[in-house]
């Protein structure tokens, strides 16, 4: 069993919901050997184009740019929640 | 483009482990400011009653960039982020690894005194005590920035460019704090550690991407690195009684 849970249906069902065609998926360094079974699953339920983010994921603050000049439809980004950035600096 | 988070949960048993207890009873504590990472934070409440049954009273807050209450950042490492207004023997925190319970020791370095930090590793099912010679090292370096910052003629602030991280406006209010220094403005998406010694003319580099950045990395930084709110109240900083002067 894995240390972490994926949530992997809710990630299908939200890639269903928001009919997206090309899923760019991301996370931390410790879930990234997590890609494989992730990338297989939402290629086999949902047919959707999936790209994995190489790079870092230091967190929610850490969101790749770009993404949507790659024709990405959904970033799913795992390991954090919503993050509330202060507007006024630190 | 729209975004998902997922939290990832730990899919095993979360708990205080014996070790953990052992330890908080002989403590007598009274009162532990309790926090979690993303991964553990859906079972806080069992810890709590935990606490509770051996008399220790738990209490938490919420965080200012956290999502939930209790939940705990890495960037969570000013004395303020926390929110936390109770006054508290101790810290406890669930999860495992040093990243996230580091955040609240930075966190104390202001202050006059550092309560310590319990770690409880629900996954290897121990304890591991945090507290400040986990980072004198790293904070005698940061008041030698701080000095040198303080003297500084060029100062290069690093801005990245992603939108959690982006800080350009804040940064912006060091020119009017300092109008005798030059200040130089470089953008990134993410802090090009090895570029830094390219721009030979900087005497001492402001971070504004994530404020874990000038202590984790401080070794990636030649000239020496502070924070951008440091950077800000660097004469308040340096007179103040604190932990940080006393190391």
């Amino acid at each position: 069993m894995s240390l972490y849970d994926t949530e992997l249906q809710k990630a299908l069902s939200k890639i269903k919901e928001s009919k997206a065609k090309t899923v760019c998926i991301q996370l931390p360094d410790g879930m990234k050997p997590y890609a494989k079974d992730i990338e297989e699953k939402i290629t086999e339920e949902t047919g959707t184009r999936v790209l994995i983010w190489l790079g870092s994921n230091f967190g929610a603050c850490d969101i790749p740019l770009g993404l949507n000049k790659m024709g990405v439809d959904l970033l799913i980004s795992w390991g954090h929640n919503v993050f509330h950035k202060k507007i006024d600096g630190w | 483009m729209d975004i998902l988070f997922l939290d990832a949960p730990y899919t095993g048993t979360i708990e205080l482990c014996s070790e953990t207890i052992s330890y908080l009873k002989k403590k007598k504590y009274k009162t532990v400011g309790l926090y979690a990472s993303v991964q553990f934070i859906g079972k806080l409440e069992i810890i709590g009653t935990q606490l509770k049954n051996i008399g220790i009273n738990a209490v938490t807050s919420h965080p200012d960039r956290s999502h939930v209450k209790g939940q705990l950042l890495g960037c969570d490492n000013y004395y303020n982020s926390l929110n936390l207004d109770e006054n508290i023997d101790a810290y406890v925190y669930v999860g495992d690894g040093r990243f996230h319970p580091l955040a609240l020791v930075y966190g104390q370095k202001d202050s006059k005194s550092m309560k310590e930090i319990i770690c409880n590793d629900p996954i290897n099912k121990r304890m591991v005590l945090m507290g400040i010679d986990d980072i004198l090292i790293i904070i005698k370096k940061y008041r030698g920035s701080l000095l040198k910052f303080f003297t500084a003629k060029t100062v290069g602030i690093l801005i990245t460019i992603k939108p959690g991280q982006e800080q350009f406006k804040p940064a912006l209010m060091l020119e009017k704090k300092y109008p005798n220094k030059k200040f130089y403005f470089f953008i990134d998406n993410v802090i090009s550690f090895d570029q830094l010694e390219n721009f030979n003319f900087i005497d001492v580099w402001v971070n504004t991407a994530c404020p874990r950045v000038s202590f984790d990395d401080q070794e990636k930084f030649v000239k020496g690195v502070i924070n951008l709110n440091d950077a800000l109240s660097v004469e308040e900083i340096l007179s103040k009684e604190s932990v940080f002067n006393q190391c």
